[in-house]
Parts: structure tokens; C-alpha cells; sequence
């Protein structure tokens, strides 16, 4: 069929009676809307949930704004570098690698992998379809995720000067938690819960701990020298 | 689609009054919080310390300024001149158009260079576009110095004794 | 007509807002805004189509895009604090001058001078910290949702890239008070740069303007952040928001609307008895 084989007609008036015609083609992928949702009016439903939205936003950081001051030190002096000299908070969580690898590992190809991971999720069947993982193949699926495990924990034991605890961490616990299911079974809830999780789900998680704890560790956890302190004990540097 | 409309459902009295109400109030708030945001943006936009040449400063002794001629306070954009009558200040932007005039000695008077405006020693107008004379500054003695306060316009025959 | 409760109920509009009424339907406030009051559904979709502001709304929404506990609108909020940041970035703009060391001078004077300086230098900053933290949130909400499913992937694409550009202008201001701690918090971040393989320097170089941060990387740093990247985020915000109308909103997993739509019809079903 082509567009050719059909006639779109309309009434002499145009304004009285309007013909709207969608031709969809093989490969188009129109949103077309299959089922009857439960819609409410834009104006005023959506729009008062906006407005308290940005007043109860723009209320609390008016707040936190009066109370809190931002920082502000000396005057810079490129003779002088503080101890610890520390990046903003969303870099620091690289700051923590680079205690681990050089540079050229945990400040250009470590972010870039990441970047690139990011980028190409919506393009991996394994992102699209998430299908749970406990529903077949028991005893291959614990066996690999075990190796799995601890090829990624060996690796990084032993690639860096010391033991890179910040992800080995994480791997041990995303990997404990995807055995889980498989070895206790899913009566509970929670396993149930567990189990209907997808591969996906578990290696965004680890990548997810794993960077929130860098970013603590580097936050809250590295003093003068990068050395190890405790914030309760010495103070956040 | 399934509209969930909230207009034929309806609404009880008490609904209605309490819907304006807070409508009411809610109106009240952002007015409210827009007044206050638009006062303050210009309250700070209004600088609270400048980096401007003093309005008051000194010229110095009156000796200093010999009778007969004009003495240039470039950087004050400010004339100070001893006459007959006695010493006087007056600006040196031009009234036309704001452009500083140069002093061109006892004889030529004043000129700017913009539009040709040429005034007299003692700021009037003698011919140009200039609309009007060059306003004079109040000056005082103050510690034997003399010193001119931008600020304060006085008339044309100010004149401070010598 | 069912509108509200019947106008013999209604209490008398009062004179002000009667005022507001005769504006709106003279000429000239038709002109401005063309459709009536909203308290028809016709004028309401009006009010959303014919408004530049509202049209990136559909005139309806599915009340499941709409709860809370769905997006925790981190999206909108992102914008919100986006918003704040280029208002009180451009009035911060006013005393600020890019040069070493009247900066740190001019910090000093919004802190002890300029009436309310203090205060929009904390709201810039806390709006910041806040923008990077939901852009980021907003991101791993998406991925739990499954939303860059198709049609939807370049729009995830798009959104990593606006992650990346929410970072570079937080960190490009991050030098301009031109303290201890932005001039080596920069360095230790430009020093990373260094070490990527055969261009490491010449990036480096062409960052800074010079071989360490100095004035010249100051000037860089400051028409990057006021300029150049709040018009790519401008820019790709608006692709960004532009691309979830037209992909019919707000992702909803299919599974999740089917138990919508039996809800609905259970509780529609119900209402009409009432009404």
C-alpha cells in the first residue's frame, strides 16, 4: 500500500468540518496511544502543582541562603598551596582515584568510559528489554555472576598500589545481592523484589555506590596528605 | 481519553469558599514576594560606596591662583578663577552636550571642542549651541586653601572675597 | 451547565477583580491574552495553546505523569534552579569585574557592602551545588524508569551531555571569586587535563591561556561561565523539554498505564453514581 491508494476527501468547508489524516509509513514509529489514561485538565491541575512546586523550591534555598553563607577564603596565592587542596564536591569522587591510579586512568580514561557508558545505555538490547534475572538458568547464572565478582574485586586488588576498597567493595555487596535471590529462594517480598531486577538494574547500582562513596570518602574521609581521617574526629577539610 | 473534569463534578459551598481563600492567600503571598524581590534587586543595584573623584576637594592657596585668569582642575573637570570681584569655581562640562571645554587663555575664553560653543572667563555664553552659561561651584576657604564642592551650584555672582 | 455550584451560590466577584475582567475583554487585553477567563475547559485549553510559556504542556495530562512520587519532578526542579542561577548570576554580573585581584575584591564588597550581596553570592552558589546534585538525581531517575527507551534514546543522550554542561559551568564559576579555594580546586582539576596523551598540554594550554591559572585563565573561565555555556544549556535544555512533548510526555512503563487505566475506570465508574 502507498499513500497513492487512498482519497482524502473534505467538505466544501474546511472551517466546519475538519479532516485531520496521519499517513504513517512503514518505518515511522507514531506515539499513538493504545490505552484510555486517566487525564486531567493542564490548566489549572498541572499548573498549580507547578506554581507550589517553584515557590516551595525557591522558598527553601531562600532560606538555606539566609542561614548559610557561602565560602570564601584569602585571596588566592599561587605560592601557597592549602593541605589538602581539594576540588569541588562532584570532582572529588575522581580525586579519591587518582590516590589509586595515575592521572591518565582516573582523570581522563576512567570519566571517559563512564561518559561513554552513559551515552550508549538506550542502545543496548540488555537496557531495553530488563528482563528479571531469576527466571531461568539457576546454577549458570549464580556460577558467572560469582566469577564475575571476583574476576572485577581481584582486579581491582591488584591493579592499583593498594587495594582499591572504595570498589571492591561495592562489587562484593551489588554481587552478594544478585546471588541472593538465587541461593535463598523468593519467598520473601524482598527476594521476590530482588530477583525481578535485571542486569542492567544491578550494574547501574554498582556504578551508583560506587561513586557515591568515592565522593564521600573523598568529602568527608581525606585530610592533610590525602591521608585517611575521620570527619567526626579531626573536622571535614 | 478519559477526562477526569473537575468542572461537572461540582462543588460544595464550603469547598468553594475555602478554594478562594486560599486563592486569596496565595495571591497575597507571591505579591507580596514579588514586591520584595523587585525592592531589593534595586536596592542592590544602588552602589552603597563609589570610586569617584572626591566631590569636595582642595585647589589650594588663593595665591596660587593669579588674578585675571582661569586655573584647570583637569581630573575635577573644574575651572577656578580669580577676577575683579573675587574667586570663583565653576564646571567645566560643557552645558551643550557634556564635553569638557578647554581653556584657551584670558583673551580667547573658554571653547569646546565639540561644537564650537565659546564662552567668556567668567562662563557665559558667546556664541555656539550652548544653552546656557557654565553653572558655578560653591568655593570656601578652608585651612587657607580654597575648595570647591561640585556638589553645591551656586549663583553667577558668587563670588568669594580675596 | 454544571461550572461550580451554580451561580446564585457563588459569592459577588469583588470590584478589583471585576476591574481585571472588563481589561481582559476589552480590545486590547484580548489582544494580549485571546481566550477568556478559564473556567470553561475550551478556555483552559486556550489558555495552555495559546500561550508561549504553557505550550510545552499538552492541553491535558495523564494523572499519572502528574504524582510526585513518579519523577519527584527533578527535571522541572533542574530548570527551576537553573532559572534562579541565570537571575542571580546576571545581578551578580552588575559588580563583578573578571580581573586579578579586583575579583576577590569585589566578593569582599558583596559580602560587606552591597546591600543583599551576601545574599544572591549564597543563592548563587547553593543553587548550584543544588542544580548539579538534581541534574544528577534527575539522571538516575530516568535510568530506574527505563525512559530512554524508544523513541526516547537520543533524548538520554542529550540529557548526559546537559549533565556534563551543568558540571563545566558550576566549575567554570567555581574559579571566578578568585580565592584559595577556587584557584586550587581549578588547579587540581585543570592538572588532570594535563595528563591525557599527546594533547594533554596543548589542552591544558588553551584552557588556562597560559601555562598556570593566572589572569588570563580568569577572563576564560568568566566568558565561558556568564556566556557560552549558559547558551549551549539554554539551548539544549529546550531540545531536551521539546523532545518529551513531542515523545508524549513524561515516560510512563507500559505495565504501569494498563493498571491506571483499570483504576480509572473502577473510580469513574463510581464517581458518576455520586454525581
Amino acid at each position: 500500500m502507498s499513500a497513492s491508494d487512498f482519497e482524502i476527501v473534505a467538505g466544501d468547508d474546511a472551517r466546519k468540518d475538519p479532516v485531520r489524516v496521519v499517513l504513517v509509513q512503514e518505518d515511522e514509529r507514531p506515539v499513538v496511544d493504545l490505552h484510555e489514561d486517566p487525564m486531567v485538565m493542564t490548566v489549572p491541575h498541572l499548573m498549580v502543582r507547578e506554581v507550589i512546586t517553584i515557590i516551595a523550591a525557591s522558598l527553601f534555598l531562600v532560606l538555606v541562603s539566609i542561614l548559610f553563607d557561602a565560602p570564601l577564603e584569602e585571596l588566592a596565592d599561587p605560592q601557597r598551596t592549602p593541605n589538602p587542596a581539594k576540588a569541588p564536591w562532584y570532582f572529588l569522587g575522581l580525586q579519591e582515584l587518582l590516590h589509586y591510579y595515575p592521572p591518565l586512568i582516573s582523570g581522563v580514561i576512567l570519566p571517559g568510559v563512564v561518559i561513554g557508558a552513559l551515552v550508549v545505555v538506550p542502545y543496548f538490547e540488555i537496557n531495553l528489554k530488563r528482563e528479571p534475572l531469576w527466571t531461568h538458568g539457576r546454577e549458570r547464572k549464580l556460577l558467572s555472576i560469582a566469577v564475575a565478582t571476583v574476576l572485577v574485586s581481584i582486579f581491582f586488588y591488584v591493579s592499583a598500589p593498594h587495594p582499591v576498597w572504595p570498589i571492591i567493595g561495592p562489587t562484593l555487596f551489588c554481587g552478594g545481592l544478585m546471588m541472593l535471590p538465587g541461593i535463598v529462594g523468593t519467598e520473601s517480598r524482598l527476594m521476590d523484589w530482588f530477583a525481578r531486577r535485571s542486569l542492567a538494574f544491578w550494574i547501574f547500582t554498582w556504578f551508583l555506590i560506587t561513586a557515591v562513596i568515592l565522593t564521600v570518602i573523598g568529602v568527608y574521609f581525606r585530610g592533610p596528605g590525602w591521608e585517611f581521617t575521620l570527619p567526626w574526629r579531626d573536622g571535614v577539610y | 481519553m478519559s477526562l477526569i473534569d473537575d468542572l461537572k463534578v461540582g462543588a460544595t459551598r464550603e469547598e468553594l469558599g475555602r478554594r478562594e481563600a486560599l486563592g486569596k492567600m496565595a495571591g497575597m503571598a507571591i505579591g507580596v514576594a514579588g514586591a520584595g524581590t523587585v525592592f531589593t534587586t534595586i536596592r542592590y543595584l544602588r552602589p552603597n560606596v563609589l570610586f569617584e573623584p572626591p566631590t569636595r576637594f582642595r585647589v589650594g592657596p588663593p595665591s596660587e591662583v593669579p588674578k585675571g585668569t582661569l586655573v584647570v582642575m583637569p581630573e575635577q573637570r573644574v575651572y577656578v578663577g580669580h577676577l575683579d570681584p573675587g574667586y570663583f569655581a565653576m564646571t567645566a562640562v560643557c552645558t551643550h552636550l557634556g564635553c569638557i571645554t578647554r581653556y584657551m587663555g584670558p583673551e580667547e575664553g573658554i571653547h569646546c571642542p565639540c561644537h564650537g560653543s565659546h564662552f567668556s572667563l567668567t562662563g557665559e555664553v558667546l556664541g555656539g549651541p550652548a544653552p546656557a552659561p557654565l553653572p558655578r561651584l560653591h568655593l570656601e576657604i578652608a585651612d587657607g586653601e580654597l575648595v570647591v564642592d561640585t556638589r553645591r551650584i551656586v549663583d553667577a555672582d558668587f563670588f568669594l572675597e580675596a | 451547565m454544571g461550572t461550580h455550584a451554580g451561580s446564585d451560590q457563588t459569592p459577588a466577584r469583588p470590584l478589583w477583580l471585576r476591574l481585571v475582567d472588563q481589561v481582559l475583554a476589552s480590545r486590547v487585553g484580548r489582544s494580549i491574552l485571546r481566550h477568556g477567563y478559564p473556567n470553561t475547559n475550551r478556555n483552559r485549553s486556550l489558555a495552555v495553546f495559546s500561550n508561549f510559556f504553557l505550550h510545552i504542556h499538552p492541553v491535558k495530562v495523564r494523572t499519572e505523569a502528574m504524582r510526585f512520587s513518579r519523577t519527584f519532578y527533578l527535571g522541572g526542579l533542574s530548570a527551576l534552579t537553573f532559572a534562579l542561577l541565570i537571575g542571580t548570576g546576571v545581578l551578580l554580573m552588575f559588580y563583578y569585574h573578571p580581573s586579578v585581584p579586583r575579583a576577590y575584591q569585589d566578593m569582599k564588597d558583596l559580602e560587606f557592602v552591597v546591600s543583599a550581596g551576601l545574599f544572591l553570592r549564597n543563592l548563587h552558589r547553593w543553587s548550584a551545588h543544588a542544580m548539579v546534585a538534581l541534574v544528577f538525581l534527575h539522571m538516575i531517575r530516568v535510568f530506574y524508569a527505563g525512559a530512554y527507551r524508544p523513541p526516547r534514546e537520543f533524548n538520554w543522550v542529550i540529557g548526559v551531555f546537559l549533565l556534563i554542561f551543568t558540571i563545566l559551568l558550576s566549575y567554570t564559576g567555581y574559579l571566578l571569586p578568585w580565592d584559595q579555594l577556587a584557584y586550587w580546586g581549578v588547579t587540581v582539576g585543570t592538572n588532570m587535563a594535563r595528563s591525557v596523551p599527546l594533547l594533554g598540554d596543548e589542552i591544558s594550554f588553551l584552557m588556562l591561556g597560559g601555562h598556570q591559572v593566572d589572569a588570563n585563565t580568569l577572563v576564560r573561565f568568566y566568558v565561558l561561565h556568564c556566556v557560552v555555556l549558559p547558551l549551549v544549556l539554554v539551548l539544549g535544555v529546550m531540545v531536551h523539554i521539546w523532545r518529551v512533548r513531542k515523545d508524549g510526555g513524561i515516560y510512563i512503563p507500559p505495565e504501569e498505564r494498563r493498571a491506571a487505566h483499570r483504576a480509572c475506570r473502577v473510580e469513574g465508574e463510581s464517581g458518576r453514581e455520586e454525581a
